[in-house]
């Protein structure tokens, strides 16, 4: 540990400088812009924004599928990551090459993954072929609320390497006696994976589910990419509710949208860390 | 002599293990098969491929697309259109190849500073300033985006080339990721250059830099990844100012425009990446795996 001041702020300044001039300074600013009117007197209007924009269809249409698409992909990233992970580790050595892989689309740009999966999920394209080879009828993919899989599939296409990387991590950490115990104590392999596994990697499950979370509310990307600027209503996130206000300049709307959002995210995060605390205490 | 006896044998596997295997096998496969794809219909000559895609969108119950597996032949007229008769797909790829470039040579002055000040030196709100990254870190970006307009307005940038790369520089996950890994390097490592009279910029540069080369590689990777394909900010912070649009913004509307050169254009636009992941990636494995991530 070093204590000299003059070689601290050396280090320190940079970084602090940009962190507050480009996130703690706007968004301390942005408070004031939400309770104003952004007229030229700029008055102060309490919370008058907050009340308009609640009932704002657009922000609330934007808001409930940014929240459902997010909460529809951080789960599925976070179960199925778990299990790859395990699975992974069950290979020992032999794994290097699927975890090569299923890292891999991390570091893809997923807008040029965009026409190979308008392809794939055309009404006669391949997936809809399995489909019917299944004995399930075919899907209209490209429209309305189905058009919600292929976006979400390709969110996770995307991100759930990092997830199975963070994942591997802890489970690493887990010596193998105490799975050897448990399998003499006559544990079966879930059993071990729920037992012994989860609790013990708990704070980490914890930020990969929190990442995925987070990160989902930029599956706006994905959707831009197959659906555009001007989707249909089913997948009109809440980025696209804030573009339209930044492209007519109504930073009242844009600001006070983005706390609302910040309210409800961190409201949810104590839960999940309520909720989470609740877990690791049983053990 | 077959090398196989000299080889410690492998174990075999068990059943589960087995079950694995198949299970990721078939996973990993249908991770690729779009890449591969892609690649694969780079190949395609120009006009085979714009008859092939227009056959998309028929609702016909009775018609199915073809599966294309092979070309007539093979053909690089897709790249050579893409690449001689299509200046603004370069263009663009030179503004991606650009911000990315400006961003991670940004982040490479700013970032390691910072975090070894956060893991390495012992002062007054250390804990207050690590807990403020942690929560900015958090926001979802429409968060910390709003609010961050008003800063590029009041200092004139928007519709430059800054307001998408100054933000990037701080990008608080990275402080986060550099700080877990730096926490871990053990103190008598610095205490012992201490000694040799090194001072602090010394012990950065030559201790605490080379031993964090395994964060470094991942976060550059990582970093890469995120403005290789960001979106987001461009839209916002450079909506009157298209020429310098990065080629991930623009790349829909490219590709339904000239169909027959999408899929080089998309492979194009992949390498670069591949060739990033393939360098690093035992970097981000390892460092992840020596970062702190709880």
């Amino acid at each position: 540990m070093f204590r000299k001041k003059k070689s601290l702020w050396l280090f320190l300044l940079p970084g602090l400088l940009g962190l507050m001039v480009f996130y703690v300074i706007p968004f301390l600013g942005g408070i004031y812009f939400s309770l104003t009117d952004g007229s030229i007197q700029n008055r102060f209007v309490g919370f008058a924004n907050y009340a308009r924009i609640w009932r704002n269809e657009a922000f609330l249409l934007g808001l409930k599928n940014s929240l459902e698409l997010s909460l529809i992909s951080a789960p599925i990233i976070f179960v199925s990551s778990f299990i790859l992970a395990v699975m992974l580790r069950s290979l020992k050595e032999r794994s290097i090459l699927f975890r090569n892989i299923l890292l891999m689309p991390y570091l893809v740009p997923s807008a040029a993954l965009l026409t190979v999966w308008l392809l794939l999920f055309d009404y006669g394209g391949p997936v809809n072929r399995l489909l019917d080879l299944m004995g399930l009828g075919r899907v209209l993919w490209l429209e309305s609320s189905a058009l919600r899989a292929p976006i979400v599939l390709l969110y996770i296409w995307k991100n759930i390497g990092f997830s199975i990387v963070i994942f591997s991590a802890a489970l690493q950490a887990v010596p193998d006696a105490y799975y050897e115990y448990a399998r003499l104590e006559g544990a079966g392999p879930i059993r071990q994976e729920t037992r012994i596994t989860l609790p013990l990697i708990m704070p980490t499950a914890f930020l990969v589910f929190v990442l995925a979370w987070i990160n989902a509310f930029k599956i706006f990307k994905e959707v831009y990419f197959i659906a555009g600027a001007y989707p249909w209503d089913s997948i009109y996130t809440l980025q696209h509710f804030m573009n339209n206000k930044f492209a007519n300049l109504d930073y009242q709307d844009v600001t006070t949208a983005a706390y609302s959002f910040a309210v409800i995210v961190f409201a949810l995060f104590g839960l999940l860390y309520l909720a989470k605390g609740v877990r690791g205490d049983e053990r | 002599m077959s090398v196989r006896q000299i080889r410690p044998r492998r174990r075999r596997l068990t059943a589960g293990a087995a079950l694995s295997y198949v299970l990721l096998a078939v996973v990993c496969a249908l991770v690729l098969l779009p890449i591969v794809l892609t690649l694969l219909y780079s190949f395609f000559p120009v006009s085979e491929m714009n008859t092939y895609l227009k056959t998309r969108g028929n609702y016909d119950q009775g018609r199915w697309m073809d599966l294309l597996l092979s070309p007539s032949v093979v053909s690089l007229r897709q790249y050579y259109d893409l690449l001689v008769d299509k200046p603004v797909y370069l263009q663009l790829f030179f503004n991606s190849a650009f911000y990315t470039a400006a961003i991670l040579l940004g982040q490479a002055l700013v970032i390691p500073m910072f975090a070894f000040a956060l893991s390495k030196f012992r002062f007054k709100g250390r804990e207050a300033l690590f807990f403020l990254i942690l929560m900015l870190m958090l926001m979802p970006f429409q968060v910390t985006m709003a609010p961050s307009v008003l800063t590029m307005r009041f200092l004139g940038l928007m519709n430059t080339v800054w307001a998408v790369i100054l933000p990037m520089l701080f990008s608080p996950f990275y402080v986060f990721l550099l700080r877990q890994f730096m926490v871990g390097i053990p103190g008598e490592l610095l205490e012992a250059g201490m000694m040799d009279g090194a001072g602090t910029w010394r012990a950065f540069v030559h201790l605490v830099l080379p031993v964090s080369r395994p964060v470094l590689g991942a976060a550059v990777a990582l970093s890469f990844a995120d403005n290789w394909n960001m979106v987001e900010q461009p839209l916002i912070y450079l909506s009157n100012y298209s020429s310098r649009m990065p080629l991930s913004v623009m790349f829909n509307q490219l590709t339904t425009q000239e169909a027959g050169v999408a899929f080089a254009s998309a492979a194009l636009y992949i390498a670069p990446a591949l060739l990033i992941y393939l360098y690093f990636q035992e970097d981000i494995l390892l460092g992840i795996q020596l970062s702190d991530m709880k």
